[in-house]
């Protein structure tokens, strides 16, 4: 039973990651109406960036500063730098595509997922970049429940997600910016005749969901020490899931799906065998998928004959 | 243009009294909302029927009940003695009921003959091998398909006059678009054809072009006609009786004079008390 | 509204509509003197068009090229042959399958375990002739079991289901009873491919296969595009509600899509393996996929000659050119004095800019060697003359590593920039950047040939799409709003 637990603790600690990629992926599909390949690789220079801010205040066993201020660096630099990647993408890549068919972006981001992944390659190489955790986050502090350990960093990335997701909420639904959020991923023409800056509405999306990859990237750093140039595509894909799990451009959905999908991958590996997780995982997708096509909490889209 | 075969199923024999379409007590509901309720309609062979009511009565649905978009929720489809409730649309579409759509949904990226050439798919069989290889079945039905087209794009005149054949449908006017969307149903060899608003967004000379049009669609290639239509001329100009549709409950049916001065009909279109909206409170 | 020409009494009347499509005709092309060579080309009739390419390509060989070009020859016949599939599906169905790559694999690994010794213990080792057969009917079936969720799922999660099903076959082949499917090191010692009294050994052999299937390929989808099997895929990649109202069954003939994309592919997959005599997981992942797509985009999606060109330039660049040093070199310098030469109007600026850049060049280059002299102690990567020349004007320290990773990053900052920027401040971007694409290509770039072909053809699909979104060869296509 306490195996059970530990894959659950696990479970959700890869899920809240999950669910914060895929909330930035949601969101950008909300409003444009596109499947962002880019998004995934974006985590992947989130987890760069925290990598390199380790090395740049000493590496992790001669940190030369508090490491309270070390994770507020690094996850602030993460997700400034991401979203304005991000921000930088949408300009130059998506935004002359707006009313191009709907292939025509999906294919840019293909490209553009392929530009930041080799970028990556060619400036930091194929090796593993470690992030050494342990040497400065002990693993003994944290809660234990029983036989459950729940180590520190677990519960900063839980808590720090479960932060972001509240305030994306909140964001979404209480403030300015997020009703024209709203009101462009209903109807973009609609809602520019209507006065709102569809551009602006549209680049503070990309940085809101930009920086919460990033954020979720310095996280995974954290959690799973290693940093690559390929480790974006994967976990892209995954939150793609997730978000199509949960409802496509849903944000509670998404993080619904986000979690089921940590969980989900979690008892695989605990339970049946690591090889297979990812195998079982698409297999599982792709029968939720089949099942109910417009996600757990997703809307039926009407279409008007 | 010469059609080298004779106009489709002329005048097909069948008991003379039967109607073609027959409306059973179709109800259809969304949820709480409840689209057309026991709603009884029927067309007879080489009628016109209108059905007319203001937005959102439920016209454009009872198309979608008819073609196969929508299964009713209660109630039967019957079409030339057969029930049709439940097929696909493609079937229905096969078994000779065509459409035409409000919001236009013609194959823009396609030229206009494809256009019509795609509608003859259902009366079509050769298989791809079939057709890859050129085997006669596939040139004759090829064949077949290209007469049959030219003469349905004749039936238009001027209007999708030859030279236009092989353009993409997207070049074509709003007017000429309403006209390839007549022209591709046709393309099904239907015997009923259901018309939705065709002479929407068309002017007086077009609009009275698309009136005799429907006429002659009746006379010249003996199709029955429903016809959703909001603009009086039309209606009156073509039917041979018409039906009015409030919040998918029928409230009139008849010759158009009769329909058109029916009270219900009027309090559907303008209110329950005319002279309510003046008074003050 | 009155035009200036009047129509001839016996033409047409001239109204808005024909107008309209004379002009959207006339898009179509490519600009200059390229669209008339297009236009000319065009006017040969389809079928001599196909004949004459067909010989062109079949007689190349004796042309005298080597084995290196043999090679990249096949591999974009292979490209080509897979882009032309995946143009079934995608251009004419409509229907947007991210996995199609897989059924490639399908195709080299079904050949690889019928017509080996891999699986001879369970006493299967077919013949060519019979496994080739064997493996595209399986493809055929494959391809509808995939195409099934298209019967609900529409567009982007449809295209989600179908890249899971692409991953899963890359976790599968790579995870499941390795003793069976190899694992990661792949099925070796595949028999060559031979068959009724022929058998092909050598490269030669296979390049010439390949443009026989290719050409019979391309007829083959001539002839469906213009049946009504082809009519119907376009009609349901059109409109799906009002293909299906005229009588078109929607759902079958987009399985019928998917079958015959997927025989396609398992085709090329079987000669592939073959020509390779193994086969490996990491041959059928994304970086494929992603090639067939750019080749099927670059030259227009829902052509025939828009896949082929699309292959032939996306590879000649991608495994011909950009794999040798020396051409990459001259395909990247060539390319952006291209680029400066169509884009850069009037001559006084294009001039202005190349003169600023080469003097940029010079004082920074002596600024450099006076701060220090290691500065510019390193080599240029180009070699041969380009090297010579570029020797005391691109900056390259004893160790480059550093100034090319730093270039490289501030070099995309500055090309974003440079799209953001108005008129006078986008010219004298322009001529920094020029110096720092050279630096970077000298220090970083060119040095790494194998990541730098990637990111060159991820940014030849940005720079497509945003370009010309149709394609090289494609039509402009109108959507309507759903």
């Amino acid at each position: 039973m306490a195996f059970f637990f530990q894959e659950l603790v696990n479970g959700i600690t890869t899920g809240a990651l999950y669910a914060l990629v895929a909330l930035g992926f949601s969101m950008v599909y909300g409003v444009l109406k596109l499947l962002n390949f880019a998004h995934g690789d974006l985590y992947m220079v989130g987890a760069y960036i925290g990598f390199f801010v380790i090395r740049w205040f000493g590496g992790p066993t001669a940190l030369t500063i508090p490491v309270p201020l070390l994770l507020v660096i690094m996850f602030v630099l993460a997700a400034g730098l991401v979203g304005g990647l991000g921000v930088a993408i949408e300009r130059f890549a998506y935004r002359p595509l707006r009313n191009a068919p709907r292939i025509a972006p999906l294919i840019t981001a293909i490209g553009v997922s392929f530009f930041l992944e080799n970028s990556a390659l060619l400036l930091f190489g194929a090796q593993y970049r470690i992030y050494n955790t342990p040497d400065f986050i002990s693993f003994s502090t944290g809660i234990r429940i029983g036989s459950v350990s729940i180590d520190a960093v677990q519960i900063m990335c839980l808590l720090l997600g479960l932060m972001l997701m509240v305030g994306l909420r909140l964001l979404v639904s209480r403030t300015r910016l997020g009703k024209q959020m709203r009101a462009v991923a209903v109807d973009r023409e609609a809602a520019e005749m209507l006065g709102i800056n569809v551009n602006f509405t549209i680049a503070a999306t990309f940085f809101i969901g930009s920086a919460l990859a990033g954020v979720a990237g310095v996280m995974a750093g954290l959690l799973f020490n290693q940093v690559n140039s390929t480790i974006g595509f994967l976990v892209g894909l995954k939150a793609f899931t997730a978000s199509v799990v949960g409802g496509i451009g849903s944000i509670p959905g998404a993080m619904l799906g986000g979690l089921l999908i940590g969980i989900a991958e979690s008892f695989i590996t605990g339970y049946i065998s690591s090889l297979y997780s990812d195998l079982l995982v698409f297999a599982l997708l792709i029968v939720v998928m089949l099942v109910r096509p417009s996600g757990l909490l997703g809307q039926v889209q009407l279409q008007k004959v | 243009m010469t059609a080298p075969e004779p106009p489709p199923d002329p005048a097909a024999p069948g008991p003379a009294a039967a109607p073609i379409l027959n409306l059973d007590r179709l109800s259809l509901h969304f949820g709480g909302l409840q689209a057309l309720s026991d709603l009884e309609l029927h067309v007879d062979d080489r009628e016109i029927v209108s059905l007319i009511g203001p937005n959102g009565a439920g016209k454009t649905t009872v198309f979608n009940v008819i073609t196969g978009v929508y299964e009713p929720s209660a109630g039967d489809v019957r079409f030339a003695g057969h029930s049709i409730s439940g097929q696909a649309p493609h079937r229905i579409a096969g078994m000779g009921i065509a459409r035409t759509f409000q919001s236009l949904r013609l194959f823009l990226n396609m030229s206009v003959m494809e256009n019509v050439l795609a509608a003859t798919y259902g009366r079509t069989h050769a298989s791809p091998a079939e057709s890859i290889l050129r085997l006669p079945r596939a040139r004759r039905e090829e064949r077949e398909a290209r007469a049959l087209a030219a003469d349905v794009l004749s039936f238009f005149g001027q209007r999708l006059a030859g030279y236009r054949w092989d353009q993409p449908a997207y070049s074509l006017s709003y007017a000429n678009r309403r006209r390839l969307e007549i022209a591709r149903a046709l393309g099904t060899k239907p015997r009923l054809l259901l018309l939705d608003e065709p002479a929407a967004g068309m002017n007086p000379t077009e609009t009275h072009e698309i009136t005799e049009l429907i006429s002659r669609l009746r006379d010249e290639r003996n199709v029955s006609i429903l016809v959703i239509e909001h603009d009086m001329h039309v209606v009156s100009g073509c039917s041979d009786r018409v039906i009015a549709l409030d919040h998918g409950v029928k409230i009139a049916e008849g010759a158009f004079d009769a329909v058109a001065s029916h009270p219900a009909v009027v309090e559907a279109y303008l209110g329950r008390d005319p002279e309510a909206l003046t008074e003050p409170e | 509204m009155s035009l200036d020409s009047q129509p001839s009494a016996a033409g047409p009347q001239v109204g808005a509509d024909e107008w309209v499509a004379r002009q959207g005709r006339r898009r179509e092309y490519l600009p200059g003197r390229l669209g008339t060579a297009q236009r000319q080309f065009e006017r040969i009739g389809f079928w001599p068009r196909l004949a004459v390419v067909g010989l062109v390509g079949a007689v190349l060989p004796s042309l005298g090229l080597g084995g290196f070009q043999l090679q990249v020859g096949i591999d974009t016949l292979v490209i080509m042959l897979l882009a032309l599939g995946l143009n079934i599906v995608v251009g004419w169905a409509g229907v947007l399958d991210l996995g199609y790559v897989a059924f490639f694999g399908f195709g080299a690994y079904g050949y690889a375990l019928l017509s080996s010794a891999q699986i001879g213990s369970h006493g299967i080792h077919l013949p060519a002739e019979l496994s080739v057969p064997i493996v595209m009917v399986a493809a055929a079936a494959l391809g509808l079991l995939v195409g099934l969720p298209s019967r609900r799922l529409i567009g982007d999660y449809l295209a989600i289901v179908t890249l899971f099903f692409g991953e899963a076959f890359v976790e599968f082949t790579n995870n499941v009873a390795p003793g069976d499917f190899g694992g990661a090191n792949g099925i070796v010692g595949l028999d060559t491919l031979h068959g009724f009294g022929v058998s092909i050994t050598s490269n030669a052999g296979y390049y010439y296969l390949l443009v026989i299937v290719a050409v019979v390929v391309i007829s083959v989808l001539r002839l469906l595009d213009t049946s009504r099997t082809g009519r119907a895929w376009r009609a349901v990649r059109e409109d799906p509600l009002a293909a299906a109202s005229m009588t078109i069954p929607v759902n079958r003939v987009k399985l019928m899509a998917f079958a015959f994309g997927a025989v396609v592919a398992a085709l090329v997959g079987t000669i592939y393996a073959a020509q390779q005599i193994s086969v490996f997981p990491t041959d059928f992942d994304t970086p494929i996929l992603i090639l067939i797509y750019a080749a099927l985009v670059l030259g227009g999606v829902g052509s025939i000659a828009g896949a082929a060109t699309g292959a032939l330039v996306v590879m000649i660049i991608y495994d011909g050119l950009l794999r040798n040093a020396t051409y990459s070199g001259y395909i990247f310098y060539g390319l952006i004095v291209l680029t400066l030469l169509i884009k850069l109007r009037p001559w006084r600026r294009l001039a202005a800019v190349l003169a600023a850049t080469v003097a940029l060049g010079f004082a920074a280059h002596a600024i450099a060697r006076a701060i220090s002299a290691s500065a510019v102690a390193g080599a240029p990567q180009s070699t041969g003359w380009l090297g010579d020349a570029l020797r005391d004007w691109v900056i390259v320290p004893a160790s480059p590593q550093a100034l090319g990773d730093w270039g490289y990053v501030v070099l995309v900052c500055l090309l974003i920039a440079l799209v953001q920027v108005k008129h006078p401040w986008r010219t004298v971007l322009l001529v920094p950047a020029l110096y720092l694409a050279s630096v970077v290509w000298e220090t970083a770039l060119a040095a790494q040939p194998a990541v730098t072909r990637q990111i060159m053809l991820g940014a030849i699909l940005i720079v497509t799409m945003v370009a010309r979104p149709q394609g090289l060869l494609g039509t402009r296509r109108v959507e309507t709003p759903i």
